[in-house]
């Protein structure tokens, strides 16, 4: 007897109906009615759910996670949605009817083996979709992966607790991360002690800083604002306050920040990549160090 | 008699009757136990240190209250108990750890208003070494980015940095996310290992062979922030373990109110 006989008889034995129903009167139409439903509710979900459950974007990177995201959700959603139907189906329609009662559950179908064209579509169709989403991911990694001339050069220092910043030819280092718009960034992350994340949620990048290693990440602010950095990686006592803020700015304003900050006008204009008449200096003196047990003043 | 019938549904609902108990008894235990951990986080069983007023004073134009907050670093936390005198009030700084680690005193948990002019006093007692980053060798976040380090002798000096090389512990306040999480405050802490007479054994400790710390800052708004040493001067991996990673001896809160 091929598997479609004896699914068949197992449908018209619970039906206890000697002619065969239609389709959609029958478990497997209405499983496939309740997988549509579900689908469709994984695609809206896929779709619109990202507006309200994922960051504001910042950077073109932001923007090819966000569809990375929204792709793959939708792809995963007749998956998903037909594991959910089968068990939704099978738990509302072959439980025992009553709650106490003596009533057996139906008997187990027959076992799924044996049918070479079942085989070959559920293979096909997973090897497609896996397929699809490795060509998509790896398009997206090596775009995410070229090195622009010119980019800000930024070292990324974690350690517990906390991030530091430096601006390489300038001799700023911060605690808060400023970026001048539409300029590449490549990050050069590392760390002191343990392992941190090193996570901009909003620009769609995150890597491991790990000790003793530079690891290089990229991507363009494109958004003027604020941002949180976040550490992605549990990381210790105080790692839940490992996080500090940062902004996009415009390229004039990152030129005058790094001033402020203490770097010369004409280093800050050639970081900020903007001419240096068009930087303000600084107003304020910056503080010198002081050096260590010496000069005492009253 | 009993109705047979009704019996049986009785029999029926006492199932669903046990597990909505279970899950609601499970559900208030872990409640429960999440309340007991949270409020003993925020909390020192040495108590809070709180802010002494110094009354008002203006601050670029703008009157505030003004207040002292002092507090210590010990080479081991015997000295909080120290500070305190012996008897039923010493205790220790935290419940948990080892009295050989390190530890600021008398508590943890300190507590000064908002917007307010806060001068702090620190009398560092305990040794040190270098830094894994000199960033935390500057004074970020004081009134005119400096602080001033005044020897036992008396003789005070306005920094705005240390030797990275000699720091025993650094105080670094960071805002919070929800509260006013942009605020930052680190202040190194010399180390005193280069004065007389300190060992840092809980003897030496009550000489007041220290080097003092002044500075000033404004406090933020309302809320508690975290404070920590980010000086090595724990355990393990880069001296970040034992004390270092254990809640109580070198870090804690600041709750503005």
């Amino acid at each position: 007897m091929s598997f479609e006989q004896q699914f068949d008889a197992i449908e018209n034995e619970i039906t206890e109906e000697g002619d065969a129903p239609p389709f959609f009167s029958r478990p497997g139409g209405k499983i496939f009615i309740i997988w549509l439903v579900f689908t469709a509710i994984g695609v809206v979900i896929g779709v619109f759910a990202p507006h309200h459950l994922l960051p504001g974007l910042q950077s073109g990177t932001g923007s090819d996670v966000w569809a990375t995201i929204v792709f793959f959700t939708v792809l995963a959603a007749p998956v998903a949605a037909f594991v959910y139907a089968l068990a939704f189906y099978s738990l509302l329609a072959w439980r025992p009817k009553k709650s106490g009662s003596s009533d057996e559950p139906p008997p187990d179908g027959p076992p799924q083996r044996g049918n070479g064209p079942l085989t070959i579509l559920w293979v096909g169709i997973s090897t497609l979709l896996v397929i699809v989403l490795l060509v998509w991911g790896m398009t997206v990694w090596s775009s995410q992966q070229v090195a622009h001339d010119g980019a800000l050069q930024v070292n990324v220092t974690g350690q517990q607790w906390l991030w530091t910043y430096e601006y390489p030819g300038t001799g700023v280092t911060s605690r808060t991360l400023e970026l001048p718009q539409d300029r590449p960034v490549e990050f050069n992350v590392t760390a002191l002690d343990v392992i941190h994340g090193f996570w901009l949620d909003t620009m769609g990048i995150q890597t491991d800083a790990n000790p003793n290693e530079n690891t290089v990440i990229r991507t363009t602010p494109t958004t003027l604002g604020g941002f949180v950095v976040r550490c992605s990686q549990l990381c210790g006592l105080n790692h839940a306050f490992m996080n500090n803020k940062g902004s996009v700015v415009t390229p004039t304003q990152f030129g005058n920040w790094l001033v402020s900050q203490g770097a010369t006008t004409s280093a800050a204009a050639k970081s900020a990549d903007v001419p240096e008449s068009s930087l303000t200096p600084s107003s304020t003196s910056t503080t010198t160090a002081a050096p260590m047990n010496t000069g005492a003043s009253q | 008699m009993a109705d047979p019938e009704k019996s049986q549904e009785d029999e029926r609902k006492s199932p669903a009757f046990g597990v909505v108990a279970t899950l609601l008894g499970v559900f208030a235990f872990i409640v429960a136990v999440g309340v007991f951990f949270s409020s003993q986080y925020y909390t020192s069983p040495s108590g809070t240190v709180v802010a002494q007023s110094l009354g008002t004073t203006e601050v670029n134009g703008q009157s505030m209250p003004h207040v002292a907050l002092n507090f210590q670093t010990y080479p081991n936390s015997t000295g909080s108990r120290n500070a305190q005198g012996t008897g039923p009030g010493s205790v220790p700084v935290h419940s948990s750890g080892s009295d050989s680690w390190p530890a600021y005193g008398m508590s943890n948990v300190f507590q000064v208003p908002a917007h307010s002019l806060v001068t702090v006093t620190v009398h560092q007692y305990d040794s040190g070494g270098p830094l894994n980053n000199p960033w935390f060798s500057k004074v970020h976040g004081t009134q005119d980015g400096t602080a001033t380090v005044t020897t036992p002798d008396g003789t005070s000096s306005t920094v705005s940095s240390w030797d990275q090389n000699n720091i025993g512990h650094t105080f670094t306040v960071r805002g919070v996310p929800g509260y006013d999480p942009n605020f930052f405050l680190s202040v190194p802490l010399p180390t005193n290992a280069d004065l007389p007479n300190n060992e840092g054994s809980a003897s030496n400790q009550d000489n007041g062979q220290s080097y003092t710390v002044t500075f000033s800052f404004i406090s933020g708004g309302k809320g508690t922030y975290a404070w920590n040493c980010e000086a090595p001067c724990g355990q393990m991996v880069a001296a970040f373990g034992g004390v270092m990673s254990a809640y109580g001896f070198m870090s804690g809160f600041i709750h503005v109110v």
